[in-house]
């Protein structure tokens, strides 16, 4: 079974499936994103796909502050996410709520309050190689040997 | 039919096409040393002027904390915009981001501020903390009463006839403790910054 095991973790290091979700950032942080598809970065020589659909997703980008709209949304989101599975959040915002968090504002960060976070990525935005870092380093990290863990 | 199936192998399964299709194509993700990134320290004496929490407008980014008796800014990764404000800000050169310094240097460019403090009648309710907490006030008038009514008309601002009034605008210093110290968020302060460069020494 260890091999059946090194060959899971192998695949699962090169097959990370990616779905991102803005809760109420300025959209600079999707820019980045959309800055690692593109060719000069291109997430998808390391294995990286973009799906934007949970159900298909093993990490989860979260941009944005928390507007209230996403108290009951964003925690589904997460919940059709099969495992293993993993939330990076990407830049100020879902950490500190950045210059939108002031006297009187709505936004509820930090989004770790709402779902496990595990990683963070600070910048405003923060830029595509760090976010692409953050992927790459995380993801062989939390779907090691996830079924043994399971046990 | 068979010599074209071994063309198709021989074309597809070489050395080369296989590692390319393995492995990673584009320069390693490497940050190039010109680009912005968190201030760091540069070891010079900090003078403790607060000029760069004065100008950053990300909300707690930046602190300027002692420690082990010595007065050095921090700043929080998680608050930081990377804008670099701060290091063009700073008088002393405290802190360096990227090439921002000797920019600065080379193009001989500052920042000049001013300072409006505005506070609202309606919300005010003269309780004069604003003026009690005020650290230029204290410098100027040291007995200043709990009441905001001191015995010098040289601080920033006094009851003046029972009405909290800003007689010396162009002594703050911008520090927005006022704004801290007011129970009401009747006082605020307006900072105008404005870019300056030298012109052949002028």
């Amino acid at each position: 079974m260890k091999a059946l095991q090194d060959l899971k973790n192998a695949v699962r290091s090169r097959s990370i499936h990616v779905c991102y979700v803005n809760v109420g950032s300025c959209n600079g942080c999707d820019i980045e994103i959309l800055a690692c598809l593109a060719p000069r970065y291109d997430i998808e020589q390391y294995g990286i796909y973009v799906h934007n659909n949970p159900r298909e997703a093993d990490i989860l980008l979260i941009t944005g502050g928390f507007s209230p709209q996403w108290e009951d949304k964003l925690k589904r989101v997460w919940d059709e996410i099969p495992e293993p599975k993993a939330a990076i959040a990407i830049g100020n915002c879902p950490i500190s709520g950045c210059v939108f968090n002031r006297d009187g504002t709505y936004l509820d960060p930090p989004v770790r309050k709402h779902i496990p976070i595990a990683a963070e990525v600070p910048g405003c935005p923060p830029r595509p190689t760090e976010i692409l870092e953050a992927i790459l380093s995380l993801a062989p990290v939390v779907f090691k040997d996830y079924e043994r863990r399971e046990e | 039919m068979e010599s074209s199936l071994l063309w198709y192998l021989k074309e597809f399964v070489r050395g080369e096409w296989l590692t390319k299709f393995f492995t990673v194509k584009t320069a390693p993700l490497i940050t190039p040393p010109y680009f912005r990134g968190f201030p760091t320290l540069t070891h010079q004496e900090c003078t403790h002027c607060l000029a760069c929490m004065m100008i950053c407008p990300a909300p707690n980014a930046i602190e300027v904390l002692k420690t082990e008796g010595v007065w050095n800014p921090v700043i929080y990764p998680g608050h930081c915009v990377r804008c670099g404000f701060c290091v063009e800000a700073c008088p002393e050169d405290v802190l360096a981001a990227g090439v921002l310094l000797e920019t600065q240097k080379a193009e001989h460019t500052s920042f000049s501020a001013t300072f409006h403090l505005t506070i609202n009648p309606n919300t005010c309710k003269r309780c004069g903390n604003c003026a009690t907490v005020c650290p230029v006030n204290k410098e100027i008038d040291p007995y200043l009463g709990g009441t905001g009514t001191p015995s010098s008309d040289e601080v920033i601002m006094r009851i003046i006839n029972g009405e909290m009034r800003v007689i010396h605008n162009e002594k703050c210093t911008g520090c927005k403790t006022c704004e801290k110290g007011c129970p009401n968020h009747a006082i605020k302060v307006a900072r105008v910054v404005q870019g300056v460069q030298e012109v052949n020494g002028v």
